[in-house]
Parts: structure tokens; sequence; C-alpha cells
């Protein structure tokens, strides 16, 4: 998980977004600093650096996903590389490690609080509401607080919780992956220094019940005792081949396919011969977009995930330029999709599929199924088309040195005594090496 | 007024839907989501209205209002500048970054901060005490958004700060569209169970105020409220706590933020405000909602929501619904005592029946700290009764732990008559105590001193001001003070009130 959250982050710094928030935060002034990824030159105050990786993170739609419905590492690990590069004694590997998996576990423990959490949301956007409450959880234990002040962090946290929906499919919703990471260490920070808030946060329907229409939770059984499982050993995350939301996923692997199979019937592919394309998806507002105009949209369209699918076999990082979202051939194709909601499609990444049918213009058929998509929990990425994402990602910013020493150390973790090091292969950019490489030959 | 231009607008429009334009005043954009002309919704509506305001359209009562707002609440940040709550939030911009020379904090000479940090603090403290202004429907207008507007003008470039009339028009612009969004929903009109409003609207009215203070066109207005409702949200539970005063701090704070990200491009949905099935925007926070577009304020003016609806500004530092028991105990205490200066002593008392709303968050019978003392109908009706009234110093750590005090709370009874609701409007307060004799004495508050059906008068408000501010300035900034917001909409510079804060 955290080697993907870092590869997509590293893509996700050449966004127009990250940008923007870059230079907002470059407003801000700080004694300590933390890395920004991919820039060799630049730091910002540990919030802004948790803050702008996290919006890096979630920039592409291209992160980590879990289930019941949430990205949960791009909330919790740029907050715990910020704040490893600001403590007097270094956190070692393990001690990274922990906090991060305490970050993860706290925001699958909060989701199970409530049946409507498992199914595609409605109402406020999960990363905004677990994620800020992860990460606080995760700060809180790598800044080793006591259990009044964790219980405070995650009260302060509440606060900061709960982003609209429909500030998804916008270049704001990678703000809500950031504004978490960055709030919740600061939450964690508050409460380091006395601020108190509701010790009941969890307990009570006016507190975190805020966020959900049915809840109703329960107590952590006690680390030591025997009860204690890591929700993660239960329930893997996905992760994405495609950056959009996980439900294209689906789409996407059930039109390619259809396509092979439309290929197999001895005819060669040619788009003017389609009359039409039926999508069988779950129902789902935002991710029903039938003519996308922005990157944002486009990651958020049964639509045009499978007409792109259609148009290139196969879809990509470049899939969602401007250019190739208005592309004639593709519109064309957009106007020829149908989506239904047959009701055995239910709006839960454990449980949806898509079917996709192809009718020619002579009346054939051709369709495909897709149950569990290449990547899913229950089909997971091997490790070597894992390592092979990130690398594809990373390299896009780093020099080599600092693609391998990433894999190399998260490989070790385990075994590291200065996490904080990772932060600086973060910042080996291909541009910087370069530059240092011109120089030396002249 | 409104409607002869609503209707006219309506005409000249291509679509035109006849049904709903003789429906009345405003007509509900649910409709035109199918396919909406971005200037259909209610979002761009937003946007536009705000970007359209000029300080022509302020009327004198606007500025008047709006400027005893102003002087109220710089008075309760300044003394909020005095708290626990504040020195940490203090502390921790302090620590997390570095002196940046930019805006004022309260009362802390030579300290500044970068401007959404200042906001930040400078909400803190405006809320610190529960002592600043209340509206209806509930929220606490002013502190989410002056400490934004104040943090904004003193980050503009020397050679163009703002006027003192661009600066009431931003301060009521943030107050206008916090009062519009409200009116959204049933819920919002009472006291609130799930949302702690100035969390919800705060963080869009100050959003909308810096949009205004920095001239965005009408599409980056709409941007920067719909950035800022994914930065809106806390709960109730986190009221009566030490917490509870950030909800304000980072009202004012993420609203400027807001604002700043959209001036440098950042967008977000153009549905925000509106009502989509499936999506929530906005609609998020509430039960029920139904949002209704602003009119530009081009077409035939504009009223504004504070002509309509007054402020209630608080006479002590403590949650509105206690201001109606203390007045009410208050009385009780005059019957006691005589009209001469007297004590009541509790063993005078067998039995205190307070008659109010029914609100889990104030009802406290034995508070613990400062934060719930101000949010306990038991501990503000029996501290009038001790002392005939209720102020600042009754909120010491000194005062809350008075065994007289004590002894009188084990003695209180509650109940919540069904004609008592939970709504600033309509509830009344009613104590009843009972002597050890079996005489009974009761007083009743329907509308206390500083309630908008009975304002304070505009020395009262003075008072209270010179009170507040003068624990933190020396007294010759404090009248300056009175002096400058009175005059706000004739100065040409908004600098001279900024120096004065600190």
């Amino acid at each position: 998980m955290m080697l993907d959250t870092l590869g997509v982050g590293l893509l996700g710094t050449r966004t127009a977004v990250f940008n923007k928030a870059l230079k907002y935060s470059q407003s801000f002034m700080s004694y300590e600093r933390s890395s920004v990824w991919g820039k060799s030159e630049l730091s910002l105050p540990p919030h802004y650096a948790a803050f702008v990786n996290g919006i890096a993170v979630h920039s592409m739609d291209f992160d980590d996903t879990w289930h019941p419905a949430t990205h949960p590492s791009g909330a919790v690990l740029p907050a715990l590389l910020a704040l490893t590069e600001t403590l007097p004694c270094r956190p070692s590997g393990l001690d990274l490690l922990l906090a991060f998996n305490v970050g993860i576990e706290v925001q699958g423990r909060l989701m199970r609080f409530s049946t409507e959490a498992y199914n595609i949301p409605e109402r406020f956007h999960p990363p905004s509401v677990v994620g800020v409450m992860g990460s606080a959880a995760a700060s809180a234990k790598l800044l080793a607080l006591s259990p009044a002040q964790c219980a405070h962090a995650l009260a302060i946290a509440a606060s900061s919780a709960g982003a609209p929906l429909a500030n998804a499919a916008t270049q704001t919703k990678p703000l809500h992956i950031g504004n978490a990471a960055r709030r919740g260490l600061e939450a964690a920070q508050l409460a380091q220094l006395g601020l108190e808030g509701n010790p009941e946060i969890l307990d009570k329907n006016c507190g975190f019940g805020v966020y959900y229409k049915d809840y109703s939770p329960s107590a952590m059984p006690d680390s030591g005792s025997g009860d204690f499982k890591w929700m993660l050993e239960d329930q893997n995350v996905a992760i994405k081949r495609i950056p959009a939301h996980l439900g294209m996923h689906w789409v996407v692997d059930a039109t390619l396919a259809a396509r092979a199979k439309f290929e197999e019937a001895g005819e060669n592919f040619d788009l003017s011969r389609i009359r039409g394309v039926t999508l069988r998806v779950p129902p789902s507002k935002y991710i029903n977009c039938p003519f996308p105009t922005t990157e944002h949209q486009a990651r958020h369209s049964f639509q045009f995930n499978c007409s792109s699918a259609l148009l290139d076999n196969k879809v990509t990082v470049s899939s969602f330029s401007e250019a190739q979202i208005n592309r004639p051939a593709l519109r064309g194709l957009l106007s020829k999709v149908k989506v239904e909601t047959p009701e055995d499609n239910t709006p839960n990444f454990d449980k949806m599929y898509c079917e996709v049918e192809i009718e020619t213009d002579q009346g054939q058929t051709h369709a495909a199924r897709c149950d569990t998509f290449y990547g899913h929990w229950r089909k997971p990425l091997s490790q070597e088309d894992l390592v092979e994402k990130f690398c594809v990602n990373a390299s896009s910013v780093l020099c080599t040195e600092g693609v391998e020493g990433v894999i190399d150390m998260i490989g070790n973790m385990e075994r590291v005594r200065d996490s904080s090091l990772l932060s600086s292969y973060l910042r080996m950019s291909s541009s910087q090496h370069q530059q240092i490489y011109r120089r030396r030959r002249l | 007024m409104v409607i002869r231009s609503y209707l006219v607008k309506r005409l000249r429009q291509k679509t035109f839907r006849p049904v709903l334009a003789v429906r009345g005043l405003h007509q509900s954009a649910v409709k035109v989501l199918n396919h909406p002309a971005p200037e259909e919704t209610v979002t761009a509506s937003f946007g536009k209205f705000i970007s359209e305001l000029k300080p022509q359209h302020l009327s004198s009562l606007v500025l008047h209002r709006s400027k005893r707002m102003v002087l109220d609440s710089i008075g309760v940040g300044l003394i909020g500048s005095t708290t626990d709550v504040f020195e940490l939030a203090l502390q921790h911009c302090q620590h997390m970054y570095a002196p940046d020379d930019i805006s004022c904090v309260y009362g802390r000479r030579g300290t500044r901060l970068s401007p959404t940090l200042a906001a930040f603090v400078n909400g803190v403290a405006t809320h610190s005490m529960d002592f600043d202004d209340t509206w209806h429907p509930a929220t606490h207008p002013s502190g989410a958004v002056l400490p934004a507007v104040l943090a904004l003008s003193d980050m503009m470039p020397a050679n163009s700060k703002p006027s003192g009339l661009d600066f009431l028009l931003a301060f009521n612009v943030g107050i206008e569209i916090q009062g519009r969004l409200m009116r959204f929903s049933n819920e919002a009109h009472n006291i609130p169970k799930r949302f702690h409003p100035p969390s919800v609207v705060g963080t869009m009215g100050s959003a909308a105020a810096c949009a205004s203070l920095l001239s965005l066109d009408p599409s980056q207005c709409s941007h920067a409220l719909a950035i800022a409702a994914s930065l809106s949200g806390a709960p109730m539970a986190n009221a009566a706590t030490q917490s509870k005063p950030l909800h304000i701090g980072n009202a004012s704070r993420l609203g400027l933020e807001a604002a700043l990200l959209a001036s440098r491009g950042l967008e977000a949905s153009a549905l925000v405000l509106d009502a989509v099935p499936g999506v929530a925007g906005f609609s998020a926070f509430y039960e029920d909602y139904v949002p209704q577009p602003l009119e530009s304020p081009n077409n035939d003016g504009h009223m504004f929501l504070l002509e309509e609806q007054d402020m209630g500004f608080k006479r002590f530092p403590a949650h509105l619904g206690m201001h109606w028991v203390a007045d009410a105990a208050a009385s009780v205490h005059k019957l006691l005592v005589g009209f001469g200066p007297g004590t009541v002593f509790p063993e005078q008392v067998q039995d205190i029946l307070l008659r109010v709303p029914k609100s889990k968050y104030i009802n406290r019978p034995f508070p613990d700290s400062e934060h719930e003392a101000r949010h306990s109908f038991q501990f503000n009706a029996c501290s009038a009764l001790l002392d005939g009234e209720v102020t600042v110093e009754s909120f010491t750590p000194a005062a809350i732990s008075r065994r007289d005090l004590h002894a009188l709370l084990s003695r209180v009874r509650i109940e919540h008559p069904h004609d008592n609701p939970a709504n600033f409007n309509r509830m009344y307060g009613e104590v009843q105590v009972t002597l050890v004799g079996g005489d009974i004495l009761k007083g009743r508050c329907d509308t206390f001193y500083g309630h908008w059906r009975n304002p304070l008068t505009d020395e009262s408000l003075r008072k209270k001001f010179r009170n507040n501010a003068g624990s933190v300035l020396p007294s010759g900034k404090v009248e300056r003070l009175i002096d400058l917001v009175e005059e706000l909409d004739r100065l040409g510079d908004c600098r001279a009130l900024l120096s004065q804060l600190q």
C-alpha cells in the first residue's frame, strides 16, 4: 500500500491541482520543514507538505481503495512522512509501519459502525470522514501521545471531517485527501498541546455519528488480548490499474473482453459498425456522466471509460488528457452508450459487476461481463505488477536512484533505522540529477 | 418590489415556466437540473450575487446594524485573547509556523501571523467564551467572518487597502450568505442537534466575504463556496468542550483559504448548493433541504436579511439559551433580597424548578468545566439566583466551584413544557423557587435584554465593548476603536482600524 501510494503521489505532482495547491502553500513560513514529493529544492511547513502530497496521491484517482469504500492510504502516509522529518528522535521503519497500520485500522473500524458505509457513497465523501480520523490516529501514534490525548486527537479531528460528495468528479476532490492528512496531523498536534474535545466523540450520534444515517459504534478490543485482529488481514485493498474511480475498472475489463469477442468473430474492429453499446452497472449518480468535459469528470464516467476502451483497446494514464477527452471519434462513441442499472447490481464494491453489450449495425451483439477486475481484493495485483506500476509512475518524476531507493526501503522497512530517509529518496527528481550530470560534463 | 422584478425577469427569459412564476417569490432550482444552463443554478446565482454586490446596495439600516456587530465582535475577540484555548491555538500556530509579519492577532502587540492563521486564532478568541453574537436561524455569524476579513485586509498591498465601505460590504456579504443558506432548511430554525451551525454556514460566509473583498468574478465566487463546502461541518458533540471555539476559528480560516484557492483557479462543483438527487452537496449537512436562488442585486436593489432579522447580542459569556433563565432567575433574586443589596442563602431554598426547552447539550446539572458551565441551564439559573446577575466572572474556576452554588445546583429540577420549543425565536425560561417556608417565587423571561426583539441600546453595547476591550487594551485605543467603527463607512482606508486591534 505504501509503495503504491508513493508511486501515484509522485505521478500526481505533475497535475494542475497539485500545482495550484503548492503555490498556495508556499505562502506559509515555518521553522520546521518537510519534503514535497518529487521536488528536490522545495520544502513546506509539515502541515502543508502533508496537504500537497495528499492532494498528489488522490489527484488522478489512482490510489488504493478498500471495502467498505474509502481511499485509506492517501490520508495517512503523507501526514506520517511529513511528521517523521520533524521529530527530534527519528522514527524507525517499524515505528512508521505501526503508525501507518494504526491509521488504516482506525478507518476500517469506524466504517463498520454504519451499514451506510458499505455502499458507494451519496452524501459525504468517505476519505473526508474516516480519512482525517485515520490521519489523527496515525499521527498520535507516531507522536506517542497518551491514551487520553489520543482520544482527544480523534475528537478534534471529528470536527474537521465531512466533505460533501458533490465535489467528487471535480478538481477539488483531491483536496479531500490532502485535507484529511493535514487536519488529522493538526488534530494530533493540538491534542499534544493539551486541547480537549469530547471524550465520547465516537459514542455519540451527535458526535462522529452525524456523518451517517445509521450509526452503531462498538468498542475496540484490547490489542493485547487474543481478540484483536487487524482488518487488513481479513480484507485486502484494491490497487488500481487505471487512474479513475474504482467502478470504472469493471467497465474497462468488461469492455475490453467484449471488444476482443468482436475481433474474434473474424471481423475487423470498426467503430463505424457499432450501432449501440449498453452498459449494465450499479446505480450511482456521481459516476454516471454521459458527456464529461473535464479530466475529473472523465475519471468518474462509466460511459467515458467504456468508450476509451473501445476506441484505444486500453485505458491508461494518458487517456484522460483534454485532447483525448475531446476527440471527435470518442465523442461520437459516447453518444452511442446507454446505461442500465439492473436491480441485482448493488452499488457496493464487494458485490457489483459490469456487463457490456456491443451491438453492430448488422444486428449482432458481442457481450462480456466482469465480476472481479484484476487489482480488486479478490484478484490482487501480483507483486511484480505492483512494483511495475510504481516504477512507471515514479520514474516520470524521480531519477533511477530515487525509484530504486524507495522500492528497496519499502521492501525492507522493518529493518530501517531512520524512516525519514524515505523522504530524501522522494526528493530525487530526475531534473535535478540531469542538472548535476550536465554540470559535471562541463 | 422583488416579486415584480422577478416576474419581469422570468418573462424575458426564453424558457418561461408560467406555473412556477405565478407560484410566488422563489422557485426551487431542482427542476432545472436535468439540463441546467449555468446561469440558472442556485450555485451560480450565489456566485453572481457575491460578485455583483456593491457598497451602494448597503442601506443605512444594514450599515448601522452591521457596525454594531463589528464592534461587539472585536470586543469579544479582544477579551477572548485572555483565554486558555486562545493561548493554545496561538502557541500551536507559532510552533508550527514561523512569524509572518502580515495579519494582526487580537490583543497581542507585535504578534502577527499568516492571514489564515490570524483568522484562525482571532476566530477562536471570538468564540472562546461563547460571548459572540447569535442570529435566527441559529448561528454565530460575525466570528466566522470578521477575523477573515480583517486578516485579508492586512494581507492586501499597502497601496490598495480596502476602504471602510469595502470592508463593510465584504462583512455584510458574509453575513447575508449565511442567513440565506440557513433558510434552505427547516432543521436550521431550531437549536441544532447534529452539526454545529457556525461550522456549516460560517465557513461559507467567510468564503463569500473574502471572495467579495478579493473582487473575484462570479465563477470564482461560486467555486470559493464549493471549495468551502468541503471544509464545512463539525459535530455538536464538541460544543461545550474546549474544541468548540475552534469551530469558528476554522470557519474563518478555511473560508479565507477557499477564497484564496479559488482566486488561484481551483475549481469545484458547479452544483454544490443545488439539490441533486443521489449526490449531496451542501445538502449533506441537513435532513431537509430546499435551496433558493439569489436575485442579482442590480435588478432592483437587495433586501438584506439583517434588515428583516436583527442580531442578538449577549450580556454575559454563555450559550444564548442561558440568557432566558438568567433573566428569570435574576428577577427571583430581586424578590428574595428586596430592593436593597442582600444575599441569597441556599438554606432558604427548598427546590428550584426550571421550565426550559429540551436540548441535551445545554442541560447539565453539574458542569465540570467553564465550557460546560456556559452550556448549563442549571448553572446559569443558580448563578443568577445567587448573585442577581451572570457576568464574565461567573465562570472563573473559583466561581464555578463555590459551595453555595453547588448547594443550589443540587436542588434543581428541569421540566420541558410542550409549549417551549428549542427555538431562539419562540422559547422562554421560567424559574420557580420554592422556599423552605413554603413560599413559591416565580420568574419568567420571554425576551431577554439583548435578544433581537429587545436589542441592546447603542450605549449598552458600547459599555459591553469597553469592559471587554478594556481588559486588554489601553482606554485610548478602546475609545478610538469605538469611533473608528462608528465612522467605518466613511473611512477611506481601513488601516486605521487594523492598527488599533493590538
